[in-house]
This record gives structure tokens, C-alpha cells and sequence, in this order.
């Protein structure tokens, strides 16, 4: 994590090693990418030799990756999912439905760009990408954490109305709390 | 004075080794796990790696006071066990606090983390740790009764409470106890079957059915202090094991650096091929339900623990 | 091919029976028109007569230009292998058509679905008004006037494209030297 003065001490680095080479997943399989993670896990391409392993719950997960287009009614899910993350925390978003809406970019149920809701570190675009794509994807976001660029947790809290108020623009009941922990 | 602190050095001695080499076995275990289903899997450090990963976690929620503790509860039966298990038997480098009578104090002391687990997960209000819980507590019902069985057998055969002179008896005999009462030993390693946790038994953990059930709301440090207090715990029940059935290691009469060294080696070799039991047997299952679990200890488990006894009690 | 005895015996029976038309469309599958209000006897027919006993699937399609909903219930014979397909048409602006939920249970869902994507009322359909969607205040979205691209800009985040990216039909057809034909114009994006 990079610090005001834009570098990074030694801890910075020890932990840094530590988090590029263990990334829990949180798989979340909104669309059809979902099917490419089975076979990125094992053994035709093993993701685990990158320390990279599936969690069960968001409280002990890393990276939240969002494989495929998400509908408004997901997306209310995804958000609450992700706020329940420890930071640091991480977002990848998987094909190009969630770049731009892919082949629903003019649907009435799913979103468009999911970078406009809550902060993404990685896309892999493809529809659907291969799990080359997919392991590029997490090595560049090793990258990108190695770098201490990866904070995106903190930037989510800052600019916590801005997300908000493009959330709320879609989930138009506003049902849950306003930070849920 | 120059006791205690040997003492003192002793034990910090004894937590830093049982620590290192439980995570190293969860490391050696996952990089098998992988060869075994064909991939080329993480590197034996990766549990460390993980370790630190979790305790530099910027961000940690805890859901109470319990929750808090669980963890730290864990780590402190953990120590507290680790402090009553001969580590190398008579070696001065490794003292332990044993007494007359430890062994039934460590049958009780080992629920004793369980038991602050089953507390945190009970105040984190996820449902899924009260499923998990449930069926912990459960499995422990299940294989406690044959472990205890075999332990009785092994009090009866030899008129004694105490694991070093378990250990004692076995290095003065010269027969394992493994041998001198084979019904009592496959008894407890049917038993560590679910001790372990590893398929069959992983009905506790079941990520795929529980969300990896206690453990589901504690992220960060939390789950980091579980993992090492899990890896001080599997250490805790090889190296009793080891010393109950597998005539210990170390010589007590000689406690220089070469036979210490000597002593850890052999104590490494027997923990890990022991530890290789749940494991393969794990490899080739699936996992139980709860009730065939249950089924499974209060089945033949329980059966050879009998047998045990009237072992111990009629032949000896 | 067959001669589609089974097929004709069956057009026959229920035609003659309700007075209504029909046809075979190809083996194993004959649809028949029905009024609105002769729907549910006819379902009942040819369940408990003809042993129609599974219902696949009901489904709407929406006639904007002639301001019709057309309804078709989709019903199988599982030892004789034949599909029948009731079609009815009901009024665009007046959406409601009677609930046979009574003769097959699942027809609720699709009933459910129907109502929340075209509007249409099931009168004593039971059951929450969200189903797919949540907080939906639009028009039902798939009836056809409802716009889905331009609610979709207005609503949603489109990302601009990139500012060397080429239309792929001009392209195309400039390189095979072809014309870009009339009805594909309009999704140019000149
Ligand atoms: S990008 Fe393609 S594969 Fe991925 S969710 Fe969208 S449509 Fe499906």
C-alpha cells in the first residue's frame, strides 16, 4: 500500500509479498463466465500454484471476482458482498459484460461498466476469456499490488457518496444500511 | 532461577517448533493434495505466506466480545495442551509441565479450543457457523468415544495416567505399544480419522455446503490466529500420538545437541507418516453426513476399543 | 416421413369438439385457435379426455400492430409423444385471461412471469407481484413499445467506445467490395 508520500516502506513490501501470493477468491458467478473458474482451478491450469484458492465467505476472501454480466437485482448482492470484505480488497471483473455490457449493453436488467458502482482493479475482457486470461488477469492485479496500487478498498470509502448515488440511482428501494461492515 | 529460565526458554522453544512444523505439514499436505489430482500446486510455504497475508489485513470485524476471543481462546488450549505433551521424552531442552494424571487432564483440555470456537461462531449469529458448530460438537461425540477407549485400555494395560511414563514403558520394553495392544491402537487411529478433519470427516468445514461453517464470519487476523492455532493443535495430537503408540522419540538419558537433533529428526519422520493416514485416507473419500459419520466412530472404532480393554484387562 | 394418423385423430377430436380451427404442423406436433374464454376447457379436455396429462410451457407473444397478445399453451402426451399447441389471442389494451393454475400447478409460474413482463392479469393468481424483477416502475418491459436501448443509455453507465473503432458491416463490405443492403443501414453507426 502506498503511503502520502507515494512510497511504500519495507513493510509495505513484506506485506505486499504476502498478499500477491495469497489471493482468497470469492468467486462470484453472476454469468456464464462462472464456467471458465472450474476449469482455471484445476489441474489443466492450476491457479492454486499462484497461491490463488477459492473462500467461502466474503469475510475471509481477497479478490472478488465477478464472472459475467450482473442484473440490477445482483448488483445489490455484489455491493453488500463486497462491503463485507476486509480491506485490502480487490475486484476483478471477468468478461466483457462488465466492461460495457457486452452482448446485454442494451438491456433493461443489466448494468453497463460495473466500474461506475463499485471500484475495479482488473478487467479481463473476452467473452468469455480463456483461463489464460483469466491467470494473466490475476498476475497483473499481483502486479498491481506488488506496486501498492491496489487500494482500492480505502478509495471505495472515500468516495463511499459517488458509488452510492449510482447505486441508489438503479436499486431504487434502498433497503439495506448505508455501510454495511 | 537458572531452571525456570531454561524452563521459560524451553517452552518458547517448544511453541516456535510445534508452530512451524504444523504449517509446514498444512504446506507439504496441500502440495501433495495437488500432485495427487495432477496439478503443480502451491509451494510448501504457502500456508505461511497465507499466515502473513491474513495478519496484515488492514481491516478486521469482529462481531462481539466472544468473537474476539475464540481465537485467542484457541491459541491458549493450544500452548496450554502443547505445555503437557512430552515433546522429545526426558530431553532438558524440551521440559513439560506433565504430572501424574496428565492424560486425563489432556482428554479434557483438547475440547477445550473446540469449545471457544463453538462459542465465538455461537455470537457471530451466521447460521451457517451453528450448523457447523452442531455438527462439530456432533463428530466430536462420535470419536471421542473410541480415542477414550483406546486411552483407558492403554491406563488399564499399564497402570498409569501419565503420557511420559506411557513413553517411559515403551523405551524400557522395547515394544510400541502399537503392538503391545494392537486393538486400543487401531481403535485411536480410527479415531485421528476424525480428529484431523480431512474427507470423510470434513463435515465441519464443508465450504461447499457451509461456507467453511465456524470459521464463516472471521476474516483477517482472526482466521489467521485459527490457522496457526490449528497447525499447534495437529502438531499437539501427532506428537501424543507418536508418544502413546509409536514408542515416542528422544533418548532420556542423553540430551546433547546431536542426540536432541537425532530425536527431532525421528519425531518428524513418525509424526509425518502418521499424519499421511488421514490424509490418504481423505484423498479417496468423499465427504459424510453427519449421522454417517457418527455411525462410522460408534461402528467398528468403538467395537476395537472394547476389545482393547478386555485386552488390557484380561491378558495383562 | 410419417402419414400423421396420430397427428390428424387428434386435430379432429379437439376441432370437432370445440368447433374451432386448426392444423397439423409437422409430425408430432399440431397446434389448434381457440377463443379466449374456451381456453381452460379445452386444457381440461385434453387432459382428463385425451390424456394430456404434462403442460411444457405457456408463453405470450406480443402482435403490437394488431394490438394482441397471442397466449400459447404448450401440452404433451407422454405415450403418444404429441405436442399440442393452443393459441389464443386476447385484447392488448384489456390484458386479462383466466388463470388455469387449477389444472396444472405450475402454471403459476409462467402466469407470474407473463404478468410481470407484459402486464397481463391472471384474476385469483396467487402469489408476490416481484418475481425476476425488483422495484420495477417502468412499463413491463418486454411488451414491445418499451424502449430497452434507450432506457438502458438512460439508465446505465454506457462507456464510449474507442475513437479508432470501425463500423464492422462498412468495413466488410468495403473490403469485399459488396453494399451494405437496405435493412442493415439502420444499424450502421453513421
Ligand atoms: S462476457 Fe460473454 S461469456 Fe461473459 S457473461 Fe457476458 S455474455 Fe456471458
Amino acid at each position: 500500500m502506498e503511503n502520502d508520500k507515494n512510497s511504500q516502506k519495507i513493510v509495505d513490501y513484506i506485506g505486499n509479498f504476502a498478499r500477491k501470493h495469497s489471493l482468497f477468491v470469492l468467486a462470484y458467478g453472476t454469468g456464464c463466465g462462472a464456467i471458465e473458474i472450474p476449469a482455471t482451478m484445476t489441474s489443466r491450469y492450476d491457479a492454486e500454484r499462484f497461491g490463488i484458492r477459492g473462500a467461502a465467505t466474503p469475510r475471509q476472501a481477497d479478490v472478488l471476482l465477478i464472472t459475467g454480466y450482473l442484473s440490477t437485482k445482483t448488483l445489490k448482492r455484489v455491493i453488500r458482498v463486497y462491503e463485507q470484505m476486509q480491506e485490502p480488497k480487490y475486484v476483478i471483473g471477468f468478461g466483457s459484460c462488465t466492461v460495457n455490457g457486452g452482448m446485454y449493453y442494451d438491456s433493461y436488467n443489466t448494468i453497463n461498466g460495473l466500474d461506475q458502482y463499485i471500484p475495479v482493479d482488473v478487467y479481463i475482457n473476452g467473452c468469455m476469456p480463456r483461463p489464460e486470461a483469466v491467470i494473466s488477469g490475476f498476475v497483473k492485479l499481483q502486479e498491481l499490488i506488488m506496486a501498492g496500487k491496489a487500494n482500492n478498498g480505502e478509495k471505495y470509502r472515500e468516495n463511499l457518496e459517488h458509488y452510492r448515488s449510482n447505486q441508489k440511482k438503479i436499486i431504487k428501494n434502498w433497503k439495506m444500511p448505508d455501510y454495511n461492515w | 532461577m537458572e531452571d525456570l529460565g531454561l524452563k521459560i526458554f524451553g517452552a518458547i522453544l517448544t511453541t516456535i517448533m510445534a508452530f512451524t512444523v504444523g504449517m509446514t505439514y498444512g504446506g507439504i499436505v496441500r502440495k501433495l493434495t495437488a500432485r495427487v489430482q495432477n496439478r503443480y500446486g502451491p509451494p510448501v510455504y504457502q500456508n505461511f505466506l497465507d499466515l502473513l497475508k491474513l495478519q496484515s489485513k488492514k481491516t478486521n470485524i469482529a462481531h462481539g466480545f466472544m468473537g474476539h476471543m475464540a481465537p485467542v481462546w484457541i491459541i491458549i488450549a493450544a500452548v496450554t495442551v502443547l505445555m503437557f505433551i512430552p515433546i522429545l521424552n526426558g530431553n532438558l531442552w524440551f521440559p513439560n509441565l506433565s504430572f501424574h494424571g496428565d492424560l486425563i487432564f489432556l482428554l479434557y483440555m483438547m475440547v477445550f479450543g473446540s469449545l471457544g470456537m463453538a462459542l465465538g461462531a455461537g455470537q457471530t449469529g451466521n447460521p451457517n457457523s451453528a450448523i457447523g458448530v452442531t455438527r462439530g460438537l456432533s463428530q466430536m461425540v462420535g470419536y471421542e468415544i473410541p480415542f477414550v477407549l483406546a486411552l483407558v485400555a492403554l491406563m488399564i494395560q499399564f497402570q498409569t495416567t501419565s503420557v511420559q511414563d506411557l513413553t517411559q514403558v515403551q523405551h524400557e520394553t522395547g515394544v510400541w505399544n502399537a503392538f503391545a495392544n494392537p486393538f486400543a491402537f487401531l481403535a485411536a487411529l480410527l479415531a485421528s480419522l476424525g480428529m484431523f478433519r480431512y474427507s470423510p470427516f470434513d463435515i465441519v468445514g464443508a465450504p461447499a455446503e457451509l461456507a467453511s461453517g465456524p470459521v464463516s464470519e472471521f476474516g483477517g487476523k482472526y482466521l489467521g490466529t485459527m490457522m496457526s492455532g490449528g497447525a499447534v493443535f495437529a502438531f499437539i495430537k501427532l506428537t501424543l500420538y507418536v508418544h502413546l503408540f509409536f514408542g515416542g522419540a528422544g533418548n532420556p538419558d542423553d540430551s546433547g545437541i546431536l542426540a536432541t537433533l537425532a530425536g527431532i529428526g525421528i519425531l518428524l519422520v513418525k509424526t509425518f507418516l502418521l499424519y499421511m493416514i488421514p490424509v490418504f485416507y481423505g484423498w479417496i473419500n468423499p465427504r459424510y453426513r453427519t449421522e454417517q459419520a457418527i455411525r462410522y466412530f460408534w461402528g467398528w472404532p468403538t467395537a476395537l476399543g472394547i476389545v482393547g480393554v478386555l485386552w488390557a484387562v484380561f491378558f495383562n | 416421413m410419417t402419414d400423421l394418423v396420430k397427428e390428424n385423430i387428434l386435430l379432429n377430436a379437439v376441432t370437432s369438439a370445440f368447433k374451432i380451427e386448426g392444423k397439423v404442423i409437422r409430425d408430432r406436433r399440431v397446434e389448434v385457435h381457440a377463443d379466449k374464454n374456451t381456453v381452460s376447457s379445452i386444457l381440461l379436455f385434453a387432459k382428463k379426455q385425451l390424456g394430456y396429462i404434462h403442460m411444457n410451457h405457456m408463453t405470450c407473444i406480443d402482435w403490437i400492430e394488431q394490438g394482441e397478445f397471442e397466449l400459447v399453451y404448450t401440452i404433451y402426451h407422454p405415450v403418444d409423444k404429441l405436442t399440442l399447441f393452443v393459441k389464443t389471442r386476447i385484447d392488448r389494451e384489456i390484458p386479462v385471461m383466466e388463470n388455469i393454475d387449477t389444472i396444472w400447478d405450475h402454471a403459476n409460474t409462467y402466469e407470474r412471469e407473463m404478468r410481470e413482463m407484459f402486464g397481463i392479469e391472471f384474476p385469483g393468481l396467487v402469489g408476490e407481484h416481484d418475481f425476476i424483477l425488483e422495484d420495477w416502475d417502468q412499463i413491463p418491459p418486454m411488451r414491445k413499445e418499451f424502449d430497452t436501448h434507450k432506457y438502458a443509455a438512460e439508465t446505465f453507465y454506457t462507456r464510449p467506445g474507442r475513437e479508432d473503432a470501425k463500423d464492422v458491416r462498412e468495413e466488410l463490405s468495403k473490403r469485399s467490395g459488396t453494399v451494405v443492403p437496405d435493412f442493415a443501414k439502420k444499424y450502421s453507426r453513421e
